[in-house]
């Protein structure tokens, strides 16, 4: 091996670090270091002037290793690695030290913030000089893609797929596509019909040429990774694996059961149905109760199932608009009804809802407001009062006990993950949040993907949903897919761990820690092996390996040896001394 | 503690009917209580009227005072968000209260029917014009000098020309008064039932309503709360009005043996008259200009019967100048002619809009504000109550 030149650079940024740390002791303290050809403070390293200096210091000064003392490593590692790379060093040469997050931001003394800087660059000093080059790798991709779920998103999805010429399988558990969506009359707040929504879309991915639709399948097995995943999906009873790059799972809601809640009568009560009941009046065209009569009173009752302590926290988003949706249609099949809406708060947040409130409100209905976990409560109406049933709440805005007369009362129940949503998770290895929704990526930056590379969420399996949302997902997955296909394979870093067969006893404890299940075991050979696409380097695997067969690239015991020998040669009383 | 209010939800369309359109309308941003001058505890106009209003509360709202302690000056409704017009509901709901005191349930079908009013004012007075001109020929023996002439058959004033020897014109005058007074007091009494014994009412002693019964006379004759609101003339336009109306009553019931006599001038009683009439043909031109042009927000809505009392009032005193003019310059014929049709405006006015009309209000408005000056320090002793009662508990 050549020479070591390591070039030390400490970023002030601005007054962040600066303020604290003294950058140029850091810089006279590092220039000592054995293997240090240059050392040099500047305002901001990750600017293009910063960059450049790097750039310039590794052409000019032939260095070979890069230690940057500066912010995160998160923040701006790839920012110097890209410029380690264009300079013509391999990218892994380098090492941050962060004396921003972890100094000078959360300490005060600035003399032992200094000396704490000046052991954090010593350490990553010591370390870089162990670091070996290493290269990203790509893998081949299988272009098709899986869509799990034949609802309006899963359609979406599969269309916009095929649309771009992928072949798509859509498994679906009913023997029929729509969704949920197909078991609804109007949409809010411009009372399209769902059914000319669906109608199109159905048409269209069943004749796709480029779409396999497979009605009642379901997924029973998934393995492989990002670009060549093999998923096991049952057909008519029969096992069939395919081969697909993707997968985007679109498998939606239930609807919360309204039987949960007491004093609201649903199954005591024979006029107390739930949003769906309705929707079957009104795609049927008549809105009766039991008995057969047009009825005179209606109420529709917000948040059964959400918004609750004892049930969903959540807000479940379309109900608010759907009750609206109501009160147009009822009011439109009956004129002479009166149409009350019992709402914990009205979140009429899309666009065009607003609108559709106020012409909600115009048709005379009857808002009332109650309490956050204090439910209206729904009883039997005297034979003699003319009408069905009496509804008792705290109206919240005149802070009266009022009683309202009702002759059908309609629950606008939440929607709440799948009762398979468990096992779901668990096929496609991603995670379920509290409430039992899948996790995306990033909850604003990366809202389709999830911790499992090429495994995509959309729709309301990920939250509660509208249509637009969810197709606008839909579409967000599909174009995040045909970007990977697009790229033709898939990038693997180049840090991931690795098992040293001669040592592996095939223990297994690894491939049970594996938070990504990127370790796969070979019965035959009673090892285990690393698939390092899935890998993320989190290094659980070698921590826990008992037979210290499993090496983390970029993270080999030298490397944090000697960074630990380098943060604790320091002489002064630094802080992290004083943490020892 | 307050009752469970059982909601009538035909209450909203009934109330449309007396003209609440745009309630319906109305989410509860409270705009309308924050910009109204009026709007102090313990009467938070006009926003709890239109919540009693949208929840069908019927019973809540009878026994409401709020809608009374509202003028109309139509700030309400230019900052609300909605167009859910509070000043107009505020307005439609005098009218509902209106009907809801009046025992006889007339009141009612004047407001729920413009065609039924209308038709009864016309009915009213081509009753009145027969019953004069039958009268005449047979008690004036065919002519129609009824107050004037030697063969008058209900002279105006009495032998000795004294306030106490009544002429029949004078009897028929009081005799409906204390007919109409009647009625009235009869609606006055079912309003204080309503407003002072209802679950939320707070109990009064005999001391409070002795105490604060100085508000009746004084904002009868001064109007004052009225002129807290913010704009300014319309509450002098009102009071021009009113004034002038008082006036013209006490002239006709106390001094018509003066204001008739004649045919010369009697100064010390005309001056008034001419004023009155003045102040009356000023007000009632004004409301009708502004209602035509909707001039102002509280314009802007006008119901059939916002319409029919100026209107009356106006033909009243048109007619009255005429009949005036006439019998002052000689044409005492002429006059008694006039008389008939001035009588055809004032017997329907007075009989049809004093106990079930917008006339009521005279009486509705300041019996309104004396309640709420009674009930006052009891609600706000309340209202400090409730919100100390946390307090109290804590550290208990």
């Amino acid at each position: 091996m050549s020479e070591l030149k390591i070039g030390v650079y400490v970023c002030n940024c601005g007054t962040n670090i600066a303020k604290t740390v003294d950058c140029d002791a850091v810089v006279q303290a590092v220039q000592a270091l054995p293997g240090v050809a240059v050392a040099k403070s500047y305002k901001y390293m990750c600017s293009n002037p910063g960059q450049e200096m790097i750039d310039k210091d590794i052409k000019e000064l032939g260095l070979n290793r890069v230690v940057v003392a500066a912010c995160s490593p998160r923040m701006h590692e790839p920012t110097f690695r890209k410029a380690l790379d264009s300079a013509g060093l391999n990218p892994y040469y380098l090492e941050m030290a962060n004396i921003r997050e972890q100094n000078s931001w959360v300490h005060e003394d600035g003399a032992a913030c200094t000396q704490k800087a000046i052991d954090l660059a010593r350490a990553a000093v010591r370390r870089v000089a162990l670091h070996e080059p290493l290269e990203k790798r790509s893998v081949p991709m299988c272009t098709s893609v899986l869509v799990l779920g034949g609802g309006v998103t899963g359609l979406t999805a599969a269309l916009e797929l095929a649309d771009a010429n992928q072949s798509v399988f859509l498994v679906e558990r009913d023997d029929h596509l729509g969704g949920n969506v197909a078991r609804i009359d109007l949409t809010a707040p411009h009372l399209d019909s769902a059914r000319d929504l669906l109608r199109d879309r159905i048409a269209r991915v069943t004749t796709h040429p480029k779409i396999k639709v497979l009605l009642g399948s379901e997924l029973v097995g998934l393995s492989g990774y990002i670009g060549n995943f093999k998923p096991l999906v049952r057909v008519g009873g029969q096992e069939q694996e395919l081969e697909v790059g993707a997968v985007v799972v679109c498998t939606g809601y239930q609807e919360f059961d309204a039987k949960k809640v007491k004093n609201l009568g649903y199954g005591s009560l024979p006029d107390v149905v739930t949003s769906f009941d309705l929707e079957r009046m009104l795609r049927a065209g008549r809105i009766a109760t039991r008995a057969g009569k047009a009825p005179r009173y209606v109420s529709l009752i917000h948040c059964v199932g959400s918004r609750s302590e004892e049930h969903h926290p959540y807000c479940s988003r379309v109900c608010c608009m759907t009750a609206l949706k109501y009160a147009h249609e009822i009011k439109s099949m009956l004129p002479d009804a009166y149409v009350s809406d019992l709402y914990i708060d009205m979140h009429a947040f899309g666009k065009g809802c607003e609108d559709f409130y106020k012409s909600g409100a115009e048709l005379h209905t009857m808002f009332l407001m109650y309490r956050k976990n204090q439910p209206p409560q729904v009883r039997l109406a005297d034979p003699k009062d003319g009408f069905g049933m009496l509804i008792a709440l705290q109206e919240q805005l005149s802070g009266e006990s009022i009683e309202i007369p009702a002759d059908l009362v309609v629950l606008m129940v939440g929607m709440e993950p799948r009762a398979d949503a468990a096992e779901v998770a668990h096929l496609v290895n991603i995670s379920r949040d509290k409430d039992g929704w899948f996790i995306e990526s990033h909850p604003k930056l990366d809202p389709v993907a999830t911790t499992t590379d090429g495994i995509f969420i959309a729709g309301a399996c990920q939250a509660p949903k509208d249509i637009p949302d969810s197709v606008a997902q839909a579409r967000a997955a599909s174009a995040r897919i045909l970007a990977k296909i697009a790229q033709g394979k898939i990038w693997v870093d180049a840090v991931y761990a690795e098992i040293d067969e001669e040592r592996c006893c095939g223990c297994r404890m690894c491939g049970e820690v594996c938070p990504y299940s990127a370790i796969e075991y070979n019965p035959a050979t009673r090892r285990s092996t690393v698939v390092s696409v899935l890998c993320k380097a989190c290094g659980t695997c070698a921590a826990t390996c008992p037979a210290g067969a499993i090496k983390a690239r970029h993270f080999s015991d030298r490397q944090i040896f000697a960074q630990i020998a380098g943060l604790l040669e320091g002489q002064g009383g630094g802080l992290t001394k004083g943490a020892k | 503690m307050a009752n469970i209010v059982r909601v009538n939800p035909g209450l909203g369309e009934e109330v449309q009917r007396f003209g609440a359109d745009d309630v319906a309308k109305c989410y509860h941003c409270g705009n309308c209580s924050a910009t109204c001058p009026m709007s102090k505890e313990p009467f938070l106009i006009p926003r709890k009227s239109m919540r009693y209003l949208q929840m069908g509360a019927d019973e809540r709202l009878r026994g409401n005072l709020e809608p009374w302690l509202c003028y109309y000056c139509g700030e309400c409704s230019d900052q609300c968000p909605r167009g859910a017009e509070p000043g107009e509901t505020m307005m439609s709901l005098r009218r509902w209260l209106t009907a809801q005191y009046d025992f006889t349930g007339i009141s009612r079908l004047f407001y729920r029917s413009a065609a039924v009013e209308v038709g009864a004012v016309v009915v009213l007075g081509l009753l009145t014009g027969i019953g004069f001109y039958l009268a005449g020929t047979y008690l004036g023996g065919g002519d129609l000098n009824i107050y004037d002439g030697p063969r008058a058959f209900l002279p105006a004033y009495g032998k000795g020309g004294s306030f106490f020897s009544f002429g029949g014109v004078h009897t028929f005058d009081w005799a409906m008064g204390v007919l109409l007074a009647g009625l009235l007091g009869i609606n006055c009494l079912r309003m204080w039932y309503f407003t002072m014994f209802n679950d939320q009412a707070p109990k009064v002693g005999i001391g409070a309503y002795i105490s604060k019964l100085w508000v009746l006379p004084w904002h009868f004759i001064s109007q004052r709360r009225y002129s807290e609101c913010d704009k300014k003339t319309p509450w002098l336009v009102h009071l021009i009005m009113m004034l002038s109306y008082l006036t013209m009553l006490i002239l006709i019931m106390f001094f018509l043996h003066s204001v008739h006599y004649g045919p010369e001038i009697v100064w010390q009683a005309h001056a008034f008259g001419y004023l009155a009439t003045v102040g009356l043909l000023f007000g009632t031109v004004y409301a009708m200009y502004g209602r035509a042009n909707k001039v102002n927000t509280y314009h802007k809505h006008s119901h059939a019967s916002d319409w029919l009392f100026p209107v009356l009032i106006f033909y009243c005193a048109v007619t009255g100048i005429a009949q005036h003019i006439a019998h002052r310059t000689g044409f005492p014929a002429l006059a008694n002619v006039i008389y008939i049709i001035h009588m055809m405006g004032v017997v329907p006015m007075l009989v049809l809009e004093v106990p079930f009309g917008k006339w009521s209000h005279l009486a509705y408005r300041p019996l309104a504000i004396y309640f709420a000056e009674v009930q006052s320090p009891a609600l706000l002793a309340q209202a400090r109550a409730r919100q100390s009662a946390p307090a109290t508990a804590r550290a208990a």
